[in-house]
């Protein structure tokens, strides 16, 4: 079934009919332990259809575990996790992963590179050709198509890595620190570069962040874990009115509100 | 010196340093009456190689196909090694540690032994031109595949893409500065291994002919051929340097 609704999405980035409110992605009482560490302890979540949600965290909380479990790429011990209903055993087609590093492989051009995911999971070639041209196209790389990725800024790099799960145009996305490594100004850029395609092209979306402010800025949701064992200590709705604006919605009083709360909870379990 | 460029200036040191030496050697072995079967002249030299110049290519052009083929060889194995203990996890506990052990022996030692096993002629020297080419090539192609960046390798993961896509998308161009860094090393030792395998036992050669030089006392012969040898060398260098060239994303990190 992911099959069949990974190529209407390649067709027209037309989603699958109904449940909007049916959990895409879902954790029940999910442990996962590395040797005698517990590095995530009895995480229940879900995330619905077309839902943006932030999982905020300090640094060696577990998050981007809890990532990589979704993503399929590590097991864990006990409770569960599923994507649209299915065990997570292994990486699924329908989902889409961004790492903090940027995943170029230097010897190819940018095109070659956003194109690989494509190639790797056979699309067929003209399909192919039309989903990069659109994706260089969404992020502003068309100029950049035959560069290689040392002769592109951090920034740019980290576009095209966007580019490599956009191209597959996958109904769930799951980025791990996508902007973690980039300076606050493009951190911000992008911020507003992500807001505009998840306004256009919905998806599922699972951010793991550590800045507050990101998190509150895109989200629907944002779940706030602590460290050892990682587990998930607060859930926060971020009720701010969609379409949200680079400007306007960061002068929200409610976005300064929320980002000091938050700033509170983890300021709290520090 | 405003005018001079730079450049020229580089040039004109090195050009009047080594013009520096070869006046020396030529002037210092007179004025030292230093005997001709102990350092000739490089002017003797020079003589030698212009006259015995027939000679000297046709044994250049039979050391030079055994250096190639033994090179060759060498790559060849070298690749096939390395993909095997790539994909076999019992060739990585097996002859993964065997061969970095076996880089340790000293292979100018082997050099009786493959003439008792592949004769006085062509064959033995290709198999010590391989010997002394090939640890360098596994060895360097080994740890190109073991080094291919993790963050790439759990992308390729990510997209599920099956082993052989992972390598020859993302092992193979990984290890590739890894491999031609180990060619670098290879071409100069295949050439070791090649004359040295000659100076043990053989009938024909640049090594041979040092050999027939040496019982005869012509020095100027001997020196002659190891300026050959030595320029042969280069060239070869010079062309695995061409290829590395080609090979551009070595130490770039994005």
């Amino acid at each position: 079934m992911s099959a069949t609704a990974t190529i209407e999405a390649n067709k027209g980035g037309a989603q699958p009919a109904a449940q909007p409110l049916a959990n895409h992605i879902e954790a029940k009482g999910l442990n996962k332990h590395f040797g005698k560490v517990a590095a995530l302890e009895d995480i229940n979540f879900g995330i619905r259809n077309q839902e943006f949600v932030s999982v905020l965290g300090p640094s060696g909380c577990g998050k981007s575990t809890l990532l990589r479990i979704i993503a399929g790429l590590i097991p864990y011990e006990s409770g569960s996790a599923t994507v649209r209903g299915e065990v997570i055993h292994s990486p699924r087609p329908d989902i889409g992963v961004v790492f903090q590093t940027n995943n170029m492989l230097p010897w190819l051009t940018v095109r070659k590179n956003v194109e690989l995911g494509a190639r790797i999971r056979k699309m067929p070639a003209q399909a192919r050709d039309h989903a990069v041209d659109k994706v260089l196209e969404v992020l502003s790389l068309s100029k950049f198509a035959d560069a290689h990725p040392h002769q592109l800024s951090g920034g740019m790099r980290q576009r095209a890595s966007i580019g490599q799960a956009l191209v597959l145009d996958p109904p769930i996305l799951l980025m791990d620190e996508p902007f973690g490594a980039l300076d606050a100004l493009t951190r911000d850029k992008l911020n507003v570069e992500l807001l505009r395609i998840w306004q256009e092209h919905r998806k599922t979306v699972m951010l793991i962040t550590h800045s507050i402010a990101e998190a509150v800025f895109l989200s629907d949701r944002v779940l706030v874990m602590a460290d050892r064992p990682g587990k998930i200590i607060e859930e926060v709705v971020i009720d701010l009115p969609r379409p949200r604006d680079a400007a306007a919605t960061r002068a929200l009083p409610q976005f300064g509100e929320y980002v000091a709360y938050l700033g509170k909870i983890m300021g709290v379990t520090k | 010196m405003s005018g001079v460029s730079p450049r020229l200036v580089a040039y004109a040191q090195v050009v009047s340093f080594f013009g520096a030496f070869l006046l020396f050697w030529e002037y210092g072995v007179r004025y030292f009456e230093v005997k001709s079967y102990i350092l000739p002249p490089i002017s003797a030299i020079a003589v030698a190689i212009w006259e015995s110049r027939d000679q000297i290519f046709e044994h250049s052009m039979y050391t030079l196909a055994e250096v190639l083929i033994g090179f060759i060889a060498a790559v060849v194995v070298g690749i096939i090694i390395g993909m095997i203990v790539y994909v076999s996890p019992f060739a990585q506990r097996t002859i993964y540690p065997l061969v970095t052990a076996l880089q340790t022996t000293p292979k100018s030692a082997l050099a009786p032994l493959m003439i008792v096993w592949f004769g006085y002629g062509f064959v033995s020297k290709v198999a010590m031109a391989f010997l002394f080419a090939f640890f360098p090539i596994v060895v360097a192609t080994l740890g190109g595949f073991a080094g291919t960046a993790k963050n790439l390798e759990e992308h390729f993961r990510a997209l599920n893409a099956g082993p052989w896509t992972t390598f020859t998308t993302l092992r193979l161009p990984s290890a590739l500065p890894a491999f031609i860094d180990g060619c670098r090393v290879a071409m100069p030792l295949a050439m070791i291994g090649a004359i040295i395998g000659e100076l043990v036992g053989s009938d024909r050669g640049l090594g041979n002919l040092i050999m027939l030089g040496t019982a005869s006392s012509r020095t100027d012969l001997v020196f002659g051929c190891i300026i050959v040898i030595t320029l042969i060398s280069l060239v070869l260098y010079a062309a695995i340097e061409c290829a590395a060239k080609s090979v551009w994303w070595r130490g770039i990190q994005v």
